[in-house]
């Protein structure tokens, strides 16, 4: 029998609001503080890490030991060090490629409430764009810029716009006849303003659950795209083209492996744990 | 049925024929002339111009374009364009190991899948859910290159039971075969493994929750045949659609799952393609990965809309 809680909620001020908005879950929470510490272990990498992360050495696959927490690489690297470094790559990922993606995808979200040859002609593009799987996309771009971080970037940006661009379309279409915005349209407000200061404001819900998606995915396709040799290449490290090397060498340093493995999956499944708690705060209220 | 078939339908040609283009236009802005490295390292310009000419380098982009289309449509994808190789036999090659690959990850997905979102969906039990729960939740966001190397590190390394990567084709020795294609399909296989069992579980909840059940319940049938011959065929349409997709999807998770199991597949070509500069072959297994998806996109909607009719009145 469940009791009715009849107590009205304590007045709170937005700063409150929006701190309650982002902690309210605590699958969220442990999802940001799993990021944000491996985001800033790669920050400060240069202070964090024991070795140099192109540093050769003579000891070549070592296990682990109190030296090399995680052994060493085939190159005598020490692996601990690579990592940290690595983690750079995904941070450099997650902060250029997918607002710039969002931004784009969101703009052209708009445009398609301007009129209506304009949605009809960006919703086949964004029908062409995501008939490119993450992955064929990556390949894509690889084979235009030539494999290297550019290209995950790129990538990244690009597999974003059409995921942002039809959740801004479909916020304008559901909003766009409320009475709030046809009265601001009947007082004269101009049609872009009146997307982007009366529209866009109340669809952003279910931008933010995306954003953390697509951090998850940016994190995703640069591992993947690394793995494959078309993403950031040898020597400069990255946790998939560590997975990509390691796997030759998984009976002499399983640590070469492990590593990055728990790293990955700690950033992906991270983003998407804050995804799924920002879901259940914002959209399932 | 047949007039959203008829509306359906030249969306899905048009959003080909646009992706085609794309394809086309994009590899051309490649940098590097594919002439140049045909001609090699060596060669003079008079000699790199009559390369061109002889790939057809010269023409017009127009009629570049409808050439390869022609070629693709008639199933003539001509030479590549450096080693000289004829790329309709590489695709060939590459395509039934790849199809292998694929049809084995959509047994196990459609298997593992149904199992988990079966128990999500009828359990009432917390641990029960709990544990699938949290399981389908590493198994949707694990990626591929993670979940590959772990398998390989337990099954093929610390418990030497697998081979950690290779193909023999099933046709030949199914018993070594299923050996080499157990861990690449299945690794393949979890992240829409997981997207299933989401999907089923919501939508089996939602059925047990109809007056027919308990009608069902009432005139006191057997809980088995409630639940799989009155329950499951009424949840599953929602599943059916992420099936397809899922399916679209898994030719680019093909090309990092050959890539840890070096399974002589068409995204082993697809990458080594973009490395060697092959570009006359990336344009064609690009045309061909963006069609399959575009195609099971639409033959989804169809099903979807046979059996729902209110699909087909929307817009």
């Amino acid at each position: 029998m469940a009791t009715l809680n009849v107590a009205a909620p304590m007045p709170v001020t937005p700063r409150q609001h929006r701190i309650r908005w982002l902690f309210g879950s605590p699958i969220a929470t442990a999802g940001i503080a799993v990021v944000v510490t491996l985001f800033a272990a790669g920050l400060f990498a240069p202070l964090l890490a024991p070795f140099p992360p192109n540093g050769q050495t003579n000891a070549a696959l070592q296990g682990a030991s109190t030296t090399h927490l995680l052994g060493t690489d085939e190159f005598g690297r020490d692996v601990l060090s690579r990592i940290l470094y690595g983690i750079r790559q995904d941070a450099i990922v997650a902060v250029v490629s997918v607002p710039a993606g969002a931004l784009l995808g969101v703009s052209l979200g708009l445009l398609t409430g301007l009129a209506g040859w304009l949605d009809t002609i960006l919703q086949r593009i964004f029908d062409v764009m995501l008939a490119f799987t993450a992955l064929i996309a990556g390949v894509t771009v690889a084979s235009i810029v030539g494999p290297g971080l550019p290209a995950v970037l790129v990538t990244v940006a690009v597999v974003n716009v059409p995921l942002f661009g039809r959740i801004t379309r479909t916020s304008v279409l559901t909003l766009r006849n409320r009475d709030y915005v046809v009265a601001a349209r009947v007082v004269g407000v101009r049609p872009i303003r009146l997307l982007v200061r009366h529209v866009l404001p109340n669809g952003v819900d279910p931008l933010i659950v995306q954003l953390a998606l697509s951090l998850s995915l940016a994190v995703f396709i640069e591992g993947a795209m690394s793995f494959i040799s078309l993403g950031v290449l040898l020597p400069q490290p990255s946790l998939g083209n560590m997975l990509q090397k390691s796997i030759n060498y998984l009976d002499r340093n399983p640590w070469y492996a492990i590593g990055p493995m728990v790293v990955v999956t700690l950033l992906v499944v991270g983003f998407q744990l804050i995804a799924d708690g920002l879901t259940h705060r914002l959209l399932r209220r | 049925m047949i007039r959203y078939a008829i509306r359906r339908i030249p969306s899905a040609l048009l959003v080909l024929f646009l992706a085609s283009i794309a394809v086309f236009a994009l590899i051309h802005l490649a940098k590097g002339d594919p002439a140049a490295l045909a001609a090699g390292p060596d060669a003079s310009p008079a000699e790199i111009a009559a390369k061109r000419h002889q790939l057809g380098l010269d023409d017009s982009l127009a009629s570049q374009y409808l050439n390869w289309l022609r070629g693709e449509l008639t199933g003539d994808l001509g030479n590549a364009y450096i080693s000289g190789g004829s790329i309709g036999e590489l695709v060939r090659n590459g395509l039934g190991n790849t199809v292998e690959l694929t049809s084995g990850a959509v047994v196990l997905a459609l298997a593992l899948g149904g199992a988990a979102g079966m128990g999500m969906g009828v359990s009432r039990r917390r641990p029960v859910n709990a544990v699938l729960n949290a399981l389908t939740t590493l198994a949707f966001a694990v990626p591929t290159y993670v979940s590959g190397v772990l398998l390989v590190l337990v099954l093929a390394v610390i418990f030497p039971i697998l081979p950690a990567g290779g193909h023999e084709s099933l046709l030949r020795d199914p018993t070594i075969g299923v050996q080499y294609l157990i861990m690449p399909a299945l690794c393949l296989s979890l992240p829409a493994a997981a997207t299933i069992a989401r999907f089923l579980a919501t939508s089996m909840r939602q059925v047990l929750d109809e007056d027919f059940l308990a009608t069902g319940v009432a005139k006191g049938l057997k809980t088995r045949r409630l639940l799989f011959r009155h329950a499951l065929p009424n949840a599953l349409p929602p599943v059916l659609t992420i099936v397809g997709i899922q399916i679209g999807q898994m030719l680019g998770g093909a090309i990092v799952v050959e890539a840890i199991f070096a399974w002589p597949g068409v995204g082993q070509l697809l990458r080594d393609s973009v490395l060697d500069h092959e570009y006359l072959i990336v344009q064609d297994l690009l045309l061909f990965a963006v069609a399959v998806f575009i195609v099971l996109q639409m033959i989804t909607d169809l099903v979807h809309a046979y059996i729902d009719p209110r699909i087909r009145t929307e817009h």
